[in-house]
C-alpha cells in the first residue's frame, strides 16, 4: 500500500522515438507514459486518454507495426521504436482506407474511440487484407465505444477492406473521390 | 417575411413566447434536396484525422495539470489538512482546500470544498502543477486528519428509523410525489388478473470516455473555459454565479465531446475548481477527471426499487396501475434533468385509474444525474415486464394486449397527441419488419433455449422547446454560415442542422458550415438533452436561414426585374418559378452586396398547446439462453420509433444501433458494485465495470415510421436520442420469459443471476423448464 | 505513477544480479500489462523496473523437438494465439491465449509474466483497502462482494487466479524452467503456482530474483481444449475457465488432466475427476459424474454459488469436445 513520503522525481533519461516518421529526442522520467509522452511532449493529442489501464482501446497505438496499448508502454520500453499514431495514417493528405471508410460509414458518433479503433482495424488489414467478419470483430474487441458505433465499425471494417483493395488495384491512387481536401 | 418572438412573464410569472409571423412547417409535396438524405458528418474528417480538438486536448501555453485528492470515506468531517510538502514540492503551483478558499456554494448546501464529506470521491483538495506526474506526487503528500462518521451505503436501508442521516433532515430528499387518478386501489380489487411484483434496476455509470472536466484560462478579468459538457450557456451562469463574476465575462467553449448521455448537462466542481486553480497560479489549467473519479463522483443513472400492481379485466383492459417507487438520489442533487420514474407509468398505456408514489433517498454514494432516458429505462423494466405477464395471463399477444389499451391523448393533461397514431405505427412497422410471430417462433434445442420478447415506450422530451436562436450568414460567395449556441454531442447536430439550412435556402450541403458550441460566438442555445436538440434549434436555423433567403430574394427581384414571390432557389440558383428560364447565381445577386453578407435571426416558436407531443416507439427481441451455462445471447432487435421527419437517416441509425447497445449493456451486464461496509465502489473502472464491446451487439434493424409530426415544430423531426434504449433492457427480460420460463425481476441479467434464477427453477419445478 | 528508475540490461546474467538486490524493490518488466496496473493502482512500488524484454538469453521463440516444445517466457500471447504448431498440437493453450484479454494486450503480454499476474480481486486491487494478500489481518472478500471469487476455500484469501493460459499449460504437462542468481531450475508448473500462506502471500513459489526463462510442453498424442465464461463476450477475466487434455485410446480414456480455472487461489487439477475418467470409455453420462467430483469440496461463498453450475456445465462440455 501507499508510502507517501518516498522521495517524488526520478533523474531523466534520453529516449529516442520515431513517430509517424520524424525522430524525436526526448528526455522522459522512466515512469512516463508513451501515451503521456504522445500527448503531453509531442502534442499528439489524436491518441486519447480514458481509463489509463489498459480497459478500453483508446490509446491504441501501433509500436514495430503491432498495436499496442500506449498506456500500458514507457516511454523508455519504447525507446528506439517506430511509433504509428493516428496523425500518421493519411497520406500526403490522402484519407487511410480505414479513415475514409469511417467517414462513409458513420463509424462514431462523438469520436473520443475512434483513432485507437483505426489504429486497430489498421493492423488488421496490415496483416489481413482481406478479413472475414469474425476477424474484423476480434480486431476491435479491445476497443470499446460507448456511443455504441459498433454496427458501423464492423460496416467500416469491410469497407476499408475494400477501399484499400481498389487502391492496390489502380496502382495506389484515390478512389472514392474522398472529401479529404474539404 | 421574418419569425420573431415576444418573450414576456404573464402574471403568474410563467416565460410566455409569442411567435410572430412565423416560418411554416414544410409542405407535404416538398421535393427535398438536403433534409432526408444520409450526409457524412461535417466533423468527419477531423474526427478520424486525430484533429478534432477535445476538452481534453486544449493545450496552452504554460497551462498547468490539475489533480484533486478525494475522500477515502463515505461520511467523514476534516478536521485538519496539511498541505505545506505538497506545496513545497518543486513544480507545484497551488493547492486549494476548503481552509484556503472562500466556501462557494454547490448542490444542495455544500460547498466546492466542503468540510465534511458525504461520499467517497467528495473533493477534499487541488493541485495545479507542471505535469500530472507531480500534481500526483503532491496529492501523496497531503495530510489530511479526518473524523469518520456513520454512513449508509444501500437505499435499501436508508429510510430504517436507525439508519444515519447524509445530512440534516433525513434521508428523504423531499417529500414522496404521489400522483392519482381515479382508484387504483378498488380497481385492484374487481380486477379479473393482477400482476403484483417488485422489480428493481442497478446503479449504472455513464462511462463517458472522455471524462468531465474543463481547461480554464483567464485573460485579466475574463475567463475562457472550455468544458466537456452538454450545454455551454448552462455552465457559463453557474460559473459565473459560483465566482461572483458577470456572464459576459465568462466564454464557455464546447468543440467536440467524448460522451455524455446525460451526465454532462450540469457544472460540475471541474467547472469552477480549474478557473480558482487558474487564477490563483495566473496559469491556463486543465482539469480533468481520472476514470476512477468519473464512477465515483460525476453521476450515474440511480438504482430504483419498484414495486408494481396492476391490474386487468376479462377483456384485457388495463383497469388499475399502481407503483410504489424508491430511488437512490446518491449523496447530492446536482439537478439537470429529473429521473422521472413515475411518468411512464402515468401516460403510457390507457387507465382510468393510476396510483404512483415515489420518493428520492440519500446515499453516501455517487450522486445521480440523467443518463439517457433518464426515468424511463428504469420505469419501462417493470412496466413492459408486467404487461408482458399480465398478456401471458390473459391469453393474448402481447402487442395485442397493448393495443387494446391505446390511448390516443395524454391523460394528465387531456390533450391529444400530436400524432395520435404514432404507437400504433410503431407496433405496426416493428412487427412487420421483425416477423413477429409467437406461434412460430424458433425455440431452440437442447440447452440453447429460444425466444421473443416485446416493449414499447413513450418519451417526453424529443419535441424541442424555445427558446433557443439561431442566426445565419449568407456570404458574397453564395455559401452559408450558421451560428447556434448549441453545441453536438456527438450526435450530429452539426449535420442536421447544415441539412435543414442547406433545405431552407436551397443550396449544397457542401456550401454551409455551422458554429456551435462557443457563448461567446453564438446565441443562446438550451442544453442538449431530453433527445430535443434538433427539434429546438432546428426551427430556429430555419427561421434565420429564411429570413436571409427573403431578403436574397428581394435583391434578386430588384436585379431580375420580377416580383420576389415568384422566385425560387434551388441548387444555389435563382429562377422564376413559373418559367422564363432566367436565373442568378446566388453569388451573382450576392455580388450587389459584396463584401458584407445578409444577416439573418432565427428563433424556436413556441410548441403549440392543443397538443401533446411525445416520441413513441416499440422493439422486438429475439434472445437465446443458455440454461447449462447462463450465458444470454441478444441474437436480433428490430426497433421502430415515432420520430417524425428524419433529417438524415444515417445519422438517425447510428443513435437507434448506439441506444440498443446501450441497451443491452444495461440489460446484461452493467452494474455499479458497492461494499457496504466501507462505502466503497469497487468497480470504479472500465475492467470490471463491463460496457458491451463489439461482439456483444445483436443484429439490428431499424423500421422506419416516416411520418413527420408537423404539429409538433416547423421541421416535423423529434428527437431520436433516448427513445432506443428505453425498451430494449425489458424486451430482452420478456424474451427470457419466453425462451425458459423465468421473470428476472432484477436487472441486470447477469451469470450469476441467471444462473441462480435457473437453479431455483430446477428445485422448484424438476426441471421441465417452464414455471406455472 | 510513483517514480522509479529503469534499466533496460543486456543479458540475462545482469539482469539477475539486478533483480536479486532487494527483493520486492526491484521487479523485471516485460509486458508490462499487469506490473504497469499493479504500480498505477499503488498495489506495488518499485524503485527500480528492469527491462527484460530484449535480453540476450531469454526466448522469444516457440521450438518444437523430439522431447517436446519448448516455448520462451517472452513469447507472447498472440504468438501462442496464432502458431500453427500450437494451435495443431497443443489446442487449450491457443484457445486460452485467444480468448484472454485483447489483441493490443495479446501483442504485449508475455507467457512468462501471465502466470505471475496478480489476482484481479477488487479488494486487492484497491490501495486503499489492506486486505490479508497486501498484508493485511483478513480478507474482505469472504464477507462482501464475492461473486468473482473461489469456489474452493484454500487460503486466507479467496481471490481466483486471473490467467487462462496458465490452467492450460497446467493441462498440458508444462514444465516450467527458472533462472536465478543460484543457477537454474525446472519444476511442473503446477508446482510453481500454489495458494498463498501466511508466510508467503502470493500465488507462487518463484524465489526472489529469479525469472521464468521458459516452458517445455510434453509430446502429446491427445486434445486438448479450453472453455471460458465472461460476464461479456469477450474482454474479460473468466468467471469459470476448464482447460481439458484428453487422450482416447481403443475406445477408452487412457489420459487426461482437467484444469479449473476461476474457482481458486490457483488453477486447480481436478484429480480426482481425472482417476475416475481414466481407463473409461468417454460418455455423457461419465462427463457429468467427473463433474460432480470435480467440484467435490467445494464451498461457495454468498455470491459465487452459480460458480457451481457453471463449471459443471463448462467440465461436460470441455471432456466432451476433446474426446469428440
Amino acid at each position: 500500500m501507499t508510502t507517501p513520503d518516498k522521495a517524488p522525481a526520478s533523474p531523466r533519461v534520453p529516449v529516442t522515438l520515431r513517430v509517424n516518421g520524424s525522430d524525436h529526442h526526448l528526455l522522459v522520467e522512466p515512469r512516463h507514459t508513451l501515451l503521456d509522452t504522445l500527448r503531453e511532449d509531442l502534442r499528439l493529442t489524436g491518441t486519447k486518454k480514458v481509463c489509463d489501464m489498459g480497459n478500453c482501446g483508446a490509446c491504441t497505438v501501433h509500436q514495430d507495426g503491432h498495436s499496442v496499448y500506449s498506456c500500458l508502454t514507457l516511454a523508455v520500453e519504447a525507446n528506439g521504436s517506430e511509433v504509428r499514431t493516428v496523425e500518421g495514417l493519411a497520406d500526403a493528405g490522402e484519407l487511410d482506407p480505414v479513415q475514409e471508410a469511417f467517414i462513409r460509414a458513420d463509424a462514431f458518433q462523438c469520436g473520443f474511440c475512434t483513432p485507437g479503433q483505426l489504429m486497430s482495424l489498421r493492423a488488421l488489414l496490415d496483416a489481413r487484407p482481406d478479413p472475414t467478419d469474425e476477424e474484423i470483430a476480434k480486431a476491435v474487441t479491445g476497443n470499446l465505444c460507448r456511443c455504441g458505433a459498433y454496427h458501423n465499425i464492423m460496416k467500416a471494417g469491410r469497407l476499408a477492406a475494400e477501399i484499400q483493395a481498389e487502391r492496390r488495384a489502380t496502382g495506389n491512387g484515390p478512389t472514392a473521390g474522398m472529401e479529404a481536401a474539404e | 417575411m421574418t419569425a420573431t418572438m415576444d418573450i414576456s412573464l404573464d402574471e403568474d410569472g410563467k416565460l410566455q413566447l409569442e411567435e410572430h409571423e412565423g416560418v411554416g412547417a414544410w409542405p407535404k409535396d416538398r421535393r427535398f434536396t438536403s433534409v432526408g438524405q444520409g450526409a457524412h458528418r461535417l466533423e468527419g474528417l477531423e474526427k478520424v484525422t486525430g484533429k478534432a480538438q477535445y476538452t481534453y486536448d486544449v493545450r496552452l501555453p504554460g497551462q498547468l495539470e490539475a489533480r484533486v485528492l478525494r475522500s477515502p470515506h463515505p461520511h467523514a468531517r476534516i478536521l485538519s489538512i496539511d498541505t505545506s510538502a505538497a506545496e513545497a514540492l518543486p513544480g507545484v503551483h497551488a493547492v486549494l482546500h476548503h481552509g484556503n478558499t472562500e466556501p462557494i456554494e454547490w448542490y444542495n448546501g455544500s460547498f466546492v470544498f466542503d468540510p465534511t464529506l458525504r461520499m467517497v470521491g467528495d473533493e477534499v483538495a487541488a493541485v495545479a502543477a507542471d505535469s500530472g506526474d507531480i500534481a500526483e506526487d503532491a496529492i501523496r503528500l497531503i495530510r489530511v486528519e479526518y473524523e469518520v462518521l456513520p454512513h449508509v451505503t444501500y437505499f435499501e436501508d436508508a429510510l430504517r428509523p436507525d439508519a444515519p442521516h447524509v445530512r440534516e433532515g433525513g434521508n428523504l430528499t423531499d417529500e414522496p410525489t404521489v400522483y392519482d387518478r381515479g382508484d387504483a386501489d378498488a380497481a385492484l380489487q374487481r380486477a379479473h388478473v393482477v400482476v403484483d411484483r417488485k422489480f428493481t434496476t442497478q446503479c449504472a455509470i455513464h462511462n463517458s470516455l472522455e471524462p468531465h472536466g474543463s481547461t480554464a484560462s483567464w485573460d485579466g478579468d475574463d475567463l475562457t473555459l472550455w468544458s466537456s459538457t452538454q450545454s455551454v450557456f448552462t455552465i457559463r451562469e453557474q460559473v459565473a454565479e459560483a465566482l461572483g463574476t458577470s456572464e459576459h465575462r465568462v466564454r464557455v467553449i464546447k468543440h467536440h465531446m467524448g460522451g455524455g448521455f446525460g451526465a454532462k448537462q450540469v457544472a460540475w466542481k471541474n467547472d469552477v475548481i480549474a478557473p480558482l486553480l487558474a487564477k490563483r497560479t495566473g496559469r491556463p489549467v486543465q482539469l480533468m477527471l481520472d476514470r476512477e473519479a468519473e464512477s465515483l463522483a460525476a453521476g450515474n443513472r440511480p438504482a430504483t426499487w419498484q414495486h408494481v400492481r396492476f391490474g386487468a379485466d376479462r377483456d384485457g383492459k388495463l383497469v388499475a396501475v399502481w407503483a410504489d417507487i424508491h430511488i437512490d438520489a446518491g449523496a447530492y442533487q446536482v439537478g439537470g434533468e429529473a429521473s422521472n420514474v413515475s411518468g411512464m407509468y402515468q401516460s403510457l398505456y390507457k387507465c382510468d385509474n393510476v396510483h404512483t408514489e415515489a420518493r428520492n433517498i440519500y446515499t453516501n454514494t455517487g450522486p445521480a444525474v440523467a443518463f439517457r432516458a433518464p426515468g424511463h429505462v428504469e420505469a419501462a423494466w417493470a412496466i413492459e415486464q408486467t404487461m408482458d405477464e399480465l398478456a401471458r395471463k390473459l391469453g393474448l399477444d402481447p402487442v395485442e394486449f397493448r393495443r387494446r389499451n391505446y390511448s390516443e391523448v395524454d391523460q394528465l393533461e387531456g390533450k391529444p397527441y400530436s400524432l395520435p397514431e404514432g404507437l400504433s405505427l410503431s407496433y405496426d412497422k416493428v412487427t412487420e419488419a421483425f416477423g413477429w410471430n409467437t406461434e412460430g417462433r424458433e425455440r431452440g434445442a437442447g440447452s440453447k433455449r429460444r425466444g421473443l420478447g416485446f416493449a414499447a415506450h413513450d418519451w417526453i422530451a424529443g419535441s424541442g422547446s424555445p427558446p433557443a436562436y439561431a442566426w445565419a450568414k449568407l456570404n458574397p460567395d453564395g455559401g452559408l454560415d450558421i451560428i447556434t449556441g448549441t453545441q453536438d454531442i456527438g450526435t450530429g447536430t452539426r449535420t442536421g442542422l447544415g441539412q435543414i439550412g442547406a433545405e431552407e435556402l436551397g443550396i449544397d450541403l457542401a456550401d454551409v458550415s455551422v458554429q456551435l458550441g462557443d457563448t461567446a460566438l453564438g446565441p443562446y442555445s438550451p442544453v442538449s438533452s431530453g433527445s430535443s436538440t434538433l427539434a429546438s434549434i432546428g426551427p430556429a436555423v430555419r427561421g434565420a436561414v429564411n429570413d436571409v433567403r427573403e431578403q436574397l430574394l428581394r435583391l434578386a427581384a430588384t436585379k431580375m426585374e420580377v416580383a420576389a414571390d415568384r422566385l425560387t432557389i434551388a441548387d444555389g440558383r435563382i429562377s422564376v418559378a413559373d418559367g422564363g428560364g432566367e436565373s442568378l447565381s446566388i453569388a451573382e445577386v450576392m455580388a450587389d452586396v459584396a463584401p458584407a453578407n445578409l444577416m439573418g435571426k432565427g428563433v424556436r416558436g413556441p410548441n403549440p398547446d392543443d397538443v401533446a407531443i411525445r416520441t413513441f416507439g416499440a422493439q422486438c427481441v429475439e434472445v437465446e439462453v443458455d440454461t447449462d451455462t447462463g450465458e444470454v445471447t441478444v441474437l436480433r432487435v428490430a426497433t421502430a420509433h415515432d420520430i417524425g421527419r428524419i433529417v438524415n437517416p444515417t445519422l438517425v441509425d447510428s443513435q437507434i444501433w448506439g441506444g440498443i447497445t446501450q441497451g443491452v449493456g444495461f440489460a446484461l451486464h452493467e452494474e455499479r458494485v458497492v461494499d457496504d461496509r466501507l462505502g466503497r465502489i469497487l468497480n470504479a473502472n472500465l475492467e470490471e465495470y463491463h460496457v458491451p464491446t463489439i461482439v456483444d451487439i445483436p443484429e439490428m434493424t431499424h423500421a422506419h415510421v416516416g411520418v413527420p409530426d408537423t404539429r409538433a415544430n416547423i421541421t416535423g423531426a423529434k428527437g431520436v436520442g433516448e427513445p432506443p434504449l428505453i425498451p430494449t433492457a425489458p424486451a430482452i427480460a420478456n424474451a427470457i420469459y419466453d425462451a425458459v420460463g423465468i421473470r428476472v425481476e432484477n436487472a441486470p441479467i447477469s451469470r450469476q443471476r441467471m444462473l441462480t434464477l435457473l437453479r431455483e427453477q430446477t428445485t422448484t419445478t424438476n426441471g421441465n423448464g417452464v414455471t406455472a | 505513477m510513483r517514480p522509479f528508475a529503469y534499466e533496460r540490461p543486456e543479458t540475462i546474467d545482469q539482469a539477475l544480479s539486478m533483480l536479486s538486490a532487494d527483493g520486492d524493490a526491484t521487479r523485471p518488466l516485460a509486458g508490462g500489462t499487469d506490473l504497469l496496473t499493479l504500480i498505477k493502482g499503488e498495489i506495488v512500488e518499485p524503485d527500480l523496473l528492469v527491462d527484460i524484454k530484449r535480453l540476450d538469453g531469454l526466448s522469444d521463440r516457440i521450438e518444437p523437438g523430439p522431447d517436446g516444445t519448448r516455448i520462451g517466457a517472452l513469447v507472447t500471447l498472440t504468438q501462442l494465439e496464432t502458431d500453427p504448431h500450437i494451435m495443431q498440437t497443443y489446442g487449450a493453450l491457443a484457445q486460452a491465449a485467444g480468448k484472454a484479454a485483447t489483441p493490443q494486450l495479446r501483442n504485449m503480454a508475455t507467457i512468462g509474466g501471465n502466470v505471475l499476474q496478480r489476482p484481479r480481486c477488487w479488494y486487492y486491487r484497491e490501495s486503499e483497502i489492506p486486505c490479508w494478500l497486501k498484508g493485511g489481518d483478513t480478507c474482505p472478500a469472504r464477507d462482501g462482494q464475492n461473486a468473482y471469487h473461489a469456489i474452493f476455500d484454500e487460503s486466507p484469501c479467496v481471490a481466483v487466479h486471473p490467467s487462462d493460459s496458465a490452467a492450460a499449460l497446467i493441462a498440458l504437462g508444462a514444465t516450467v524452467h527458472l533462472r536465478g542468481s543460484d543457477g537454474d531450475r525446472s519444476l511442473p508448473l503446477a508446482e510453481l503456482m500454489s495458494p498463498p500462506t501466511e508466510d508467503r502471500r502470493r500465488e507462487t513459489t518463484l524465489r526472489p530474483g529469479e525469472l521464468i526463462t521458459g516452458y517445455t510442453l510434453p509430446p502429446t498424442y491427445g486434445k486438448s481444449v479450453y472453455l471460458k465464461a465472461m460476464d461479456r463476450k469477450a474482454w474479460a477475466f473468466a468467471l469459470v475457465g476448464v482447460a481439458a487434455h484428453v487422450t482416447v485410446a481403443n475406445g477408452a480414456i487412457s489420459d487426461v488432466r482437467l484444469v479449473l480455472g476461476g474457482v481458486a487461489n490457483v488453477p486447480r487439477r481436478a484429480t480426482a475427476a481425472e482417476n475416475l475418467l481414466r481407463g473409461k470409455s468417454p460418455s455423457d453420462d461419465l462427463f457429468r459424474q467427473a463433474a460432480e467430483v470435480a467440484l467435490e469440496g467445494a464451498t461457495p461463498l454468498k455470491h459465487n454459488a452459480y460458480k457451481i453450475d457453471l463449471t459443471r456445465a463448462l467440465i461436460q462440455r470441455a471432456l466432451s469436445q476433446a474426446t469428440a
